[in-house]
């Protein structure tokens, strides 16, 4: 019903340096995601997760300083941010942008236009896709009538970030702390459906970046990388996670430059 | 040498079904006065109490002073306007859309007001300038009692109805423009429902400027009797929202009766009448090897050519074009041929500009340094005073020196030297206010404003080689490909072809490319926007083989044409003289597409609603004038027990609009409704509101106003709020929210509020809000470019406004607001 399975496309981050007002936040990272895995990137407060989503989608604020970010060899930091999802990246919001008076069906279909140009959009297999991803999310219609994102609970916010997910098909999603401020519920329902959309969509990869092991029983990671200090500093299973989840973070060092 | 092309049989243009638009069948001397008001009641046969009520809102309207308060309405000249022009014989209204004159009717043909009339609306009407034009309703209505007639019509058929509510809600000394209306109105809609009458569908009517220099001056009176229920709509749309000049679509603004062109034997000459029609169908976009001369034409279009089978073998087999027979192309003549039968290699007719006409104040310094001003320089101001500054490469000391006697030349001063070595650069410089101020009038400012004066573009040949010259030396350079090759590059279009035009005068046809503007994302994350960028080169040694001289005309093969749908009105336009052609992008054409008006015109209308006990009125407005328009409205009702009243308002067009819709809230239990939207952009000044006047008990109003103030223009929120002593348990909200996506453009909000009484519940909410680089970020990541994305943000803002229009406004709206973002931010 969704993409057919594609050849493995790749996400390789390679010594990326980044860093907002003056201030380095990420200090060389290296990372090689595939797309058919799904990857979960922890890492204590500050350690840079989500500096990294932002600058691999362009956010303005964000200065790459050196290091590269391809998808599949194309050169992503040398597009512009609406370039590199019409590639195929997409980013899940922790903290999503409210626009009023835009309804979440007029946003969806213009996102997926986007995703998918030329006059032979198929807009019935978009319509039976967006219902079946609104059953899965415990939503129905009447969300599509509702401004983006306006007067949602923070749950609706995820599950609404979820949703524009599974409809752009997107080759890889990022997604920034989905799990933050949701009850135990709504974590289930998110990694549920992000797992069950992951696997419906083979060519789809997904990086889940999260602080707590809680959404990974739900998602089962193939690879969990670690972040401390604005570097990759372990890359593991899921075994890696359940340790995480027991020892903390504390005894994660990060490597000594190597540059 | 080739023969001039005034040497061919005058074209019959009778072919070309052009309609001249400003014939009137009727129409008032320019001005106004007593004479002219009583001319005006006279030609429509009006009662005395009529006559006489125009004649004292006359007086009011001379004693009246002009408001001293809202936007600057000095420019207003009343003297300029012609106060009554009608197409039609006066008391004649059309009842049928096959009767109007062709013109008109394609004009409302192409606003869709026939298809509207079948299915969406119970009755319309149109006003075209000062005269009615056509008014319809359907028969269920009629027969239900309901009138909608223009309201000419009415004064007539029902004079009783008409006397008993005309002039109550607005008075004529209400403000100087509601005086000046009731001396002169003309047209607009008179609409009783009856009692109890729903009248389901809207009634609509259209009202349409165009000529320039005559007011609008319509009057509308809506009567609601107990418990009916009416609609109306009213549309007013611009002249022609977008004209096809050459190669790009233009507002209404450049091409006017008297201005000079050049014909085809590049010979200045005088625009004697303009011309305009709809067109729908193909556009043929003609590309020259010069690719940054490309042209759009209708199909019948003449255009001044020598077909290549005229003066070449046959094409060969392989497709491409045949080769040239020898000396055929010399001898051969330029003939008309109509744009849609042109093909790829034939010879396009460029004539050289033949104008000239010496300056003796432009001597060679003052030329040299225009040319190096045009590549290096840079007007500004050191420390408070007047500077021109140049910036050379390091080694370019040949031209500094140049440059710097030509300036101690003109000036009397010495220019001082900056070198910036780690730049591989050098500066040079003089303060002199007479130099500053002679760079600005003679070659512009900034990269892409540099232009050069007409003085300078009609000097003779001689001199102009002056200004190239250095203009080279400054900014071309050189390079071997089968020959030498001279080029320049600059980001202003205006002056690629200026320069195209100077090669031209110097016998050599130089040809420009365009190269389209982009991003370009830098390694550390920066973005660089690129501009259009033109070069404009040619060849000496080997000469370009494409391009041919001809007599006083350089002969331009076309390299490709496309065609492509075009839907609006195109223009065309006569010019004095035996020779009537013109040039589009310097190529021989017999007619083209010109804009028409550029004089403002004037719309003072005035409404008046009457809601009987129970009745519900709606009255909503979507306004586009053309830019040029004075937009100067009174909307009133009055809502007796019970009633409600609702104006949904839409400004975008006009040069100033001023407009408050207001509801008396006269009757205990009656509401108001009132929402409003204003959308400014460059040269715009939109300053509207609301009144509510709370007159009685238990009454209620609720008052939205959303503005959008982009590109410099102005938005103005201007609200009156009042409670009068006795009307108790009153509910008022009111909420302004303006959005300024710029930092250049500007909203006001000047709320009044009288309340006297204590038990009044009234709210005020206003916000000024900017579009957020995060919203933006986050539309983009869904695969939005930047302009999409704030389009988007707009339209939601706008949406409350939006859903209370019929689809066709909306959708209108929609567009309008594209095309007004387009290059608007970033």
């Amino acid at each position: 019903m969704t993409t057919p399975a594609n050849a493995t496309h790749t996400l390789s981050i390679k010594d990326l340096h980044a860093e907002i007002a003056g201030k380095e936040i990420l200090k060389g990272v290296s990372l090689e995601v595939k797309s058919d895995e799904l990857a979960a990137i922890m890492g204590p407060n500050g350690s840079g997760k989500s500096t990294l989503a932002y600058c691999l989608m362009g956010h303005p604020k964000y200065k790459v300083t050196s290091g590269s970010a391809r998808l599949d060899g194309q050169d992503l930091l040398a597009l512009p941010v609406d370039r590199r999802a019409k590639l195929g990246l997409f980013l899940g919001f922790q903290y999503p942008q409210e626009i009023s008076g835009l309804s979440m069906a007029k946003f969806l279909w213009t996102s997926y236009a986007q995703r998918h140009p030329g006059p032979d959009v198929d807009t019935s297999a978009f319509d039976a896709n967006l219902s079946t991803h609104l059953g899965y999310l415990d939503m129905d219609n009447s969300w599509l009538k509702r401004s983006v994102n306006e007067g949602f609970s923070g749950g609706e916010k995820k599950r609404a970030e979820i949703l524009q997910m599974a409809t752009l098909e997107p080759i890889f999603a990022i997604l920034d702390e989905p799990d933050s401020g949701l009850d135990i519920d709504a974590v289930r329902s998110v990694g549920e459906t992000v797992s069950k959309v992951q696997k419906e969509s083979p060519g789809m990869g997904v990086l889940v970046i999260t602080h707590y092991q809680r959404i990974l029983k739900y998602l089962n990671p193939d690879r969990v990388h670690v972040m401390v200090d604005g570097v990759v500093a372990l890359s593991g299973g899921r075994d890696l996670a359940v340790e995480l989840e027991s020892r903390g973070y504390d005894w994660v060092k990060a490597p000594t430059s190597t540059s | 040498m080739a023969q001039t092309v005034t040497d061919f049989q005058p074209l019959d243009y009778t072919r070309y079904d052009f309609k001249d638009p400003e014939t009137y069948k009727v129409r008032t001397a320019k001005g106004l006065s007593r004479q002219i008001v009583e001319q005006i009641s006279k030609l429509k046969s009006e009662p005395a109490w009529m006559r006489e009520y125009r004649l004292r809102a006359y007086d009011h309207f001379v004693e009246r002073p002009m408001p001293d308060w809202g936007p600057d309405l000095s420019d207003i000249d009343f003297d300029a306007y012609t106060y009554y022009a009608n197409p039609l014989a006066e008391g004649e209204t059309k009842r049928s859309w096959e009767d109007l004159p062709p013109d008109i009717k394609n004009t409302f043909e192409r606003l869709g007001i026939p298809k509207a009339e079948r299915e969406f609306f119970g009755g319309v009407g149109a006003q075209y300038d000062s005269g009615t034009v056509y008014h319809k309703i359907r028969e269920d209505l009629q027969k239900k009692g309901v009138i909608f007639t223009d309201t000419d019509t009415a004064v007539k058929e029902y004079p009783d109805i008409v006397r008993k509510y005309f002039g109550k809600i607005v008075p004529f000394n209400d403000n100087k423009f509601s005086a000046l209306n009731s001396a002169v109105w003309s047209g607009g809609s008179f609409v009783y429902v009856p009692p109890g009458v729903d009248a389901g569908i809207p009634l609509q009517a259209y009202f349409r400027i165009n000529a320039k220099n005559v007011g609008q001056f319509e009057r509308t009176l809506i009567i609601a009797d107990k418990g009916a229920k009416v609609h109306y709509i009213e549309g007013c749309l611009p002249a022609g929202e977008e004209v096809l000049v050459g190669d790009q679509l233009t507002p209404i603004e450049a091409i006017e009766r008297g201005q000079p062109v050049l014909n085809s034997d590049g010979v200045e000459t005088i625009v004697e009448k303009t011309m305009v029609r709809p067109f729908q169908g193909e556009l043929i976009n003609i590309t020259p090897v010069s690719i940054g001369n490309r042209f759009s034409l209708t199909p019948d279009h003449p255009v001044l050519c020598i077909p290549r089978a005229r003066v070449a073998w046959r094409p060969r087999p392989s497709g491409s074009l045949g080769d040239l027979k020898p000396g055929a192309l010399l001898t051969a003549s330029p003939e008309f041929v109509p744009a849609g039968e042109l093909q790829p290699g034939d010879f396009l007719h460029y004539p050289i500009n033949q104008t000239t006409r010496d300056d003796a104040s432009l001597g060679e310094p003052e030329l040299r340094i225009l040319g190096y001003y045009l590549a290096e320089g840079c007007v500004q101001q050191i420390n408070g005073y007047e500077a021109v500054t140049f910036t050379f490469h390091i080694e370019e000391s040949e031209y500094v020196n140049e440059l710097s006697r030509a300036i101690e030349s003109v000036t009397g001063k010495k220019p001082w030297r900056t070198p910036q070595p780690q730049k591989h650069a050098i500066t040079i410089g003089v303060y002199s206010k007479e130099l500053h101020a002679f760079c600005l009038k003679h070659a512009g400012k900034y990269a892409a404003g540099k232009h050069l004066s007409k003085a300078v573009m009609e000097l003779p040949p001689a001199k102009q080689r002056i200004v190239l010259e250095a203009y080279y030396n400054g900014d071309g350079n050189r390079y071997e490909r089968f020959g030498t090759v001279y080029r320049v590059m600059t980001v202003s279009r205006q002056l690629a072809f200026q320069v195209q035009e100077l090669q031209a005068r110097q016998g050599i046809y130089a040809t420009i490319n365009v190269r389209e503007p982009f991003d370009e994302a830098m390694p550390d994350g920066r973005r660089i926007s690129h501009q259009r960028l033109y070069t404009v080169y040619y060849q000496v040694g080997k000469a370009a083989e494409a391009v041919h001289r001809s007599g006083d005309a350089f002969l331009v093969p076309i390299r490709g044409i496309e065609r492509t749908p075009y839907e609006g009105n195109v223009y065309n336009f006569h010019v004095a003289g035996t020779n009537n052609t013109y040039l589009v992008k310097g190529f021989s054409v017999h007619n083209c597409t010109a804009p028409v008006y550029s004089t403002d015109s004037l719309h003072a209308a005035v409404v008046e609603v009457i809601a009987e006990p129970y009745a519900k009125v709606r009255y909503t407005t979507v306004q586009n004038w053309s830019k040029n328009v004075y937009n100067l409205v009174t909307k009133r009702a009055a809502a007796e027990e019970g009633a409600l009243v609702e104006w949904v308002d839409g400004n975008m067009g006009s040069k100033v609009t001023m407009k408050y819709p207001s509801v008396f809230l006269k009757g205990r239990g009656s509401r108001a409704d009132i929402l409003s939207v204003a959308f400014a952009s460059q040269g715009q000044i939109i300053d509207s509101g609301a009144k509510a006047v709370h007159l009685a008990p238990d009454t209620s109003s609720k008052i939205i106003s959303k503005s959008i103030a982009i590109r410099g223009g102005q938005t103005s929120y201007r609200g009156l709020l009042r409670v009068a002593k006795g009307a108790s348990g009153v509910k008022a909200a009111v909420r302004c929210d303006a959005l300024l996506p710029d930092d250049s453009s500007r909203s006001d909000t000047y709320p009044y509020n009288e309340i006297h009484e204590e038990d009044a519940t009234i709210t005020h909410e206003a916000v000024v809000g900017k579009i957020g680089e995060e919203q933006i970020f986050y539309l983009m990541s869904r695969g939005l470019n930047e302009s999409d994305a704030i389009h988007l943000i707009l339209m939601g803002f706008l949406a409350e406004f939006a859903k209370e229009l019929p689809m066709d406004y909306a959708l209108e709206l929609n567009r309008l607001i594209q095309l007004e973002m387009t290059g608007a931010v970033g």
